[in-house]
This record gives structure tokens, C-alpha cells and sequence, in this order.
């Protein structure tokens, strides 16, 4: 029981740990969104290092401070007057840009104190990119039920067992659900961040084709009614279909061109593919989500395990 | 083996040419759909590019509704018993895929046929290309449709399930063939085609292999 808590609680404080974080960019990521768009501010985090002092007439008014980012570069950071209460903290949270021409730092405000744990700003994606601890896992796991689902079809096919083909189709249905939950999330943030529900990069392929294939093969067990050509001919279809699978999965995204980070044409590095291009307080809470999930998924599989039981003892005590 | 398959191939040939079910419903089905490709564009000009992509779906439809016949007609003529009992399945499956392929390779170029001399736009500038794509598109149709529509038989669903079932399987071959295609069509160096032609071939020999490994589970009760 305690580890059904722990679950719920692991699963629920990392959603709120992926949401609540804030993204704090360095001189570096702030520098390279000016390129992209001069007027618009990110959020930054500094540590102080001097007191400042007032900027003269041609250096516009306000104050000038000497700022140091999380890579220990310096920069001016300019406020447009002299910024009071800065002076208890060593370092803050400010939402700024990047000013090309004087090669200093633009602060709009101080939003609040330096965050000791934050997540970075990629240019691009900014507070998009946390959609990385739902989807992800819901993908990652849609194609390990799939496999779980084949490996118990060909267990089944080796040892004639119905329990078997009933955690078969079971890990289908759990991975059917995954698939339906990561199309819709992927979508919805696909019409945010690149400007329609629905582009045909290669995954986007990928999770269709698996969608598809999750239909197919529901469709198949509910069109035989014996129960063992069902479990024989369901089995056989999931086994071919996972020869086709992989490619669509693991293969075409990473040699086509596409949307999602790690395709071909990626540029920088692909953050989600290689485990060096990701942020590190990132990837543990993305792979410990994955861990709650995997779990969640086992327990799902268990409770369906005991339901089924329980239906077949019924119907035993009824005839 | 090799004689019961091509036992199992002549058989099913033969019943064919007596009836030529099959092959009158599927060339029919062509033109029918050819008609009507040809009444939706009338006067429209197309892009070989996009007449590419209309091929490929009139193959992939023309097979859709006619290779599963093989294995269908086997369990409405009852004769399924007969078959197991007389030939090892391997050799069972040999025959059909061999029939099949005869089948799409005709069917297939029946549909070509009729679309270069029809369709004006549609001109093909690597020929030998363009005949080596078709006879691997062929191919791998053959060996992956053929499994597919035993599964079907043995489901006793006749026609509607075969196409869903067998699109998520054919979708590789699909994208490969169609982008191979294109590039004979519209003429790019050879160089840029050999990715998809390893596709297809490595495509081919997988699905094969596990067709081959698979079909005893399927054809045995």
C-alpha cells in the first residue's frame, strides 16, 4: 500500500517541480535571443559583484551594475533608475534582454530571488520546454508497452497460456492510452510552438503509425470470437508488425529532417536525444518522471491482472 | 518443399485461369479507378510528382482488394483441411506468395500500362529506375500482404480489416517506393535513390523472414 502513496506523491511532486521551476537563462542563451528578437525580454539570473554606480548622459541614464551569470561571465546589467532593495541578496532572478549595440544587459525588472534550481533557456522554447517531463515519458512509454505487449504475445505463442495474451492485450490498451495522451499533448504544443496540430515531421509519423497499428490490432481480437485464434492471430500481428515498427521509431527520425530535437538537420545537438546536450537538473527530473511512470504502468498492468482474475472466478462459479 | 510449393502455386493458378475471378474483378477495379482519377482532374494539369503519389495509390488500393483472395478462398471453399493436411505449411506459404506475386506483378503492370498511356504528364525519365522500383514495390506488397491475408482468413473477416491491418506493415515500403519513384520520375541522379532501394530490399528480406517464421502459428489450428 505505502508504495502506492510514495507513487502518487513522486508523480504529483514532479509534475509540480516540472511546472513550478522557473527558466533562467545566462549571458550566453539571452545574447542569442536578442538575435532572434531585440524587443523581446527572457528571464535571466545574475550575482552581483559590484554595488554599480550611475551610468553618464551617453551612456543613457539609470544605473549600471556589473552582473556575473551562472558561467561566470560578466556583464553590465542597466537599470533604467536606481534600483532599490538590491542590496540584501547577492543574486537575482530579472527579466531582461540583451542590448547588442552597447553590449550590456537591458533590465526591465527584478522578478525575484536567484533561484538556486532552475531550468535553462533554450532559444525557441523558453517556458515550452517543460512540456519535455509529460510528453516525453507518455511516448517513451507508449512504445514500451508496445514491446512488453510482443514480448507477451510471443510468450504466448511458445507456451499457450491465455494469461499471457491477456497481459498482452492489456499492455496493448495501457499503451494505446499513453500513445492517445502523447499525440494530444504533442499536438496541442506543436500549434504553440510551431504553428499547426499537425506538421508530418518523421515522429509525428512515428506516433501515427503506432496509433494505427494499436488500432489494427484491436480491431483484429475484436473481430475473432475463439478465444485461442484470437490470442494465436493478435500475437502473430503484433510480432509483424513490431518488425516494422523500429523503423518508424528508432531509424527515419534520427535520418530525416524534422521538427523534433535529434532529427538530421538539428543543429544544436539535440537536446533530448544525446543525454551530454540536455541541462542536467532537466534530465533527473525527466528520467525520474519516466521511473514514476514505468511503475504507474506496472501497477496499471496489476490491476488488470486482478480484474481479470476475479471475472474468470466469477464466471467459473457460475457455470 | 520446392515441388509442394510449386504444387500449391499451380493449383491456385489453375483455379484461377478457370474462373479468372480474381484477375477480371482487380483489372476492372483499375480502370474503374483510373476513370475516375482521369473525370476528377479533367483538364487539371498535374505535376508528375503528384502522379507519382496517384500510382501509388491505385497499386495500393488494386492490392488492398485483391491479394487477400488467395487465402480467403481456401476457407470458403473449406479446403483449408485438405491444405494442411497435403503440405507442409512453409510450402503452403511458398505456393501463396508466389501466386501473390504473380498477381501484383501482373496487376502492377497492368496499372502502369494504362497510366502512361492515359495520363499525358506522366513521363518517366529513368526507365530502368523506374522498372526496378516497381519490381521490388512488387515485392515487398507480395511478401508482406501475403501473411496478412492469411491472419485475415483464419479471422473469418473477409475484405473490410485487410487494408487496416496491412497499412501500418506496408507504410514503410510505401514512403521508400513513393520518394524512389519520384526521383525516377523527375529524373535526379542515381546516387540520391540508393538509401530508399536499401529500404526496400532490407524491407523485403525482413518481413519475409518473419512472414516465414510466423505463418505455422497462423495456418495451424
Amino acid at each position: 500500500m505505502w508504495w502506492k502513496i510514495l507513487l502518487f506523491f513522486w508523480i504529483a511532486a514532479l509534475s509540480v517541480i516540472g511546472i513550478v521551476t522557473p527558466i533562467a537563462g545566462d549571458l550566453g542563451s539571452v545574447a542569442m535571443f536578442a538575435q532572434m528578437d531585440k524587443a523581446k525580454t527572457v528571464p535571466i539570473k545574475f550575482t552581483i559583484v559590484d554595488k554599480g554606480r550611475a551610468a553618464t548622459e551617453e551612456e543613457g541614464g539609470g544605473w549600471l551594475l556589473r552582473g556575473r551569470d551562472v558561467h561566470d561571465r560578466e556583464a553590465d546589467f542597466h537599470f533604467a533608475a536606481k534600483p532599490d532593495g538590491l542590496d540584501g541578496a547577492e543574486g537575482y532572478l530579472a527579466v531582461a534582454r540583451y542590448d547588442n549595440e552597447n553590449h550590456r544587459v537591458e533590465v526591465e525588472r527584478v522578478s525575484g530571488a536567484y533561484p538556486a534550481f532552475s531550468f535553462p533557456l533554450i532559444p525557441g522554447l523558453e517556458e515550452r520546454a517543460k512540456i519535455i517531463f509529460f510528453h516525453v515519458p507518455m511516448a517513451w512509454m507508449t512504445v514500451i508497452a508496445f514491446l512488453v505487449s510482443m514480448w507477451y504475445g510471443i510468450r504466448y505463442l511458445r507456451k499457450k497460456d491465455m494469461d499471457d495474451d491477456f497481459r498482452s492485450a492489456a499492455s496493448a490498451g495501457l499503451g494505446l492510452l499513453f500513445c492517445i495522451l502523447g499525440t494530444t499533448t504533442g499536438s496541442l504544443w506543436a500549434k504553440f510552438n510551431w504553428g499547426s496540430f499537425w506538421n508530418w515531421d518523421p515522429r509525428e509519423t512515428s506516433i501515427f503509425v503506432l496509433l494505427l497499428v494499436y488500432g489494427a490490432y484491436f480491431a483484429l481480437r475484436s473481430a475473432v470470437e475463439i478465444e485461442e485464434k484470437k490470442a494465436t492471430l493478435s500475437a502473430v500481428y503484433s510480432i509483424i508488425a513490431a518488425a516494422t515498427v523500429p523503423f518508424f521509431i528508432f531509424i527515419m527520425p534520427r535520418i530525416m529532417p524534422g521538427l523534433h530535437p535529434g532529427s538530421a538537420d538539428d543543429s544544436n545537438s539535440g537536446p533530448v536525444m544525446s543525454s551530454g546536450g540536455m541541462d542536467a537538473a532537466m534530465r533527473v527530473v525527466l528520467y525520474s518522471m519516466l521511473a514514476g511512470y514505468i511503475v504507474l504502468y506496472g501497477w496499471l498492468m496489476s490491476i488488470q491482472m486482478r480484474v481479470h482474475r476475479i471475472k474468470l472466478r466469477r464466471a467459473e462459479a457460475a457455470a | 518443399m520446392i515441388r509442394q510449393a510449386f504444387a500449391v502455386f499451380s493449383k491456385d493458378l489453375a483455379s484461377e485461369l478457370r474462373t479468372r475471378y480474381a484477375i477480371n474483378a482487380l483489372l476492372m477495379f483499375v480502370i474503374v479507378t483510373l476513370a475516375v482519377i482521369m473525370f476528377a482532374l479533367a483538364g487539371e494539369s498535374m505535376s508528375p510528382g503528384a502522379l507519382t503519389g496517384m500510382l501509388w495509390v491505385v497499386m495500393f488500393f488494386a492490392s488492398m482488394s485483391g491479394l487477400s483472395r488467395s487465402f480467403v478462398a481456401e476457407e470458403e471453399r473449406g479446403t483449408t483441411m485438405t491444405l494442411q493436411l497435403l503440405a507442409t505449411p512453409t510450402a503452403v506459404y511458398l505456393g501463396k506468395l508466389i501466386f501473390n506475386l504473380v498477381l501484383v506483378i501482373v496487376l502492377n503492370l497492368f496499372i502502369i500500362a494504362l497510366f502512361l498511356l492515359t495520363m499525358d504528364q506522366f513521363v518517366v525519365n529513368q526507365f530502368g529506375l523506374f522498372w526496378l522500383v516497381m519490381l521490388l514495390g512488387s515485392l515487398g506488397i507480395a511478401s508482406a500482404t501475403t501473411i496478412i491475408a492469411a491472419i485475415i482468413a483464419r479471422a473469418n473477416t473477409k475484405g473490410t480489416l485487410f487494408p487496416v491491418l496491412s497499412f501500418p506493415v506496408l507504410l514503410p515500403l510505401l514512403m521508400a517506393g513513393i520518394n524512389a519513384t519520384k526521383i525516377a520520375v523527375e529524373d535526379v541522379r542515381w546516387d540520391a535513390v540508393w538509401p530508399d532501394l536499401q529500404l526496400l530490399g532490407s524491407y523485403i528480406v525482413v518481413i519475409t523472414t518473419v512472414s516465414f517464421l510466423l505463418f505455422d502459428f497462423v495456418w495451424k489450428d
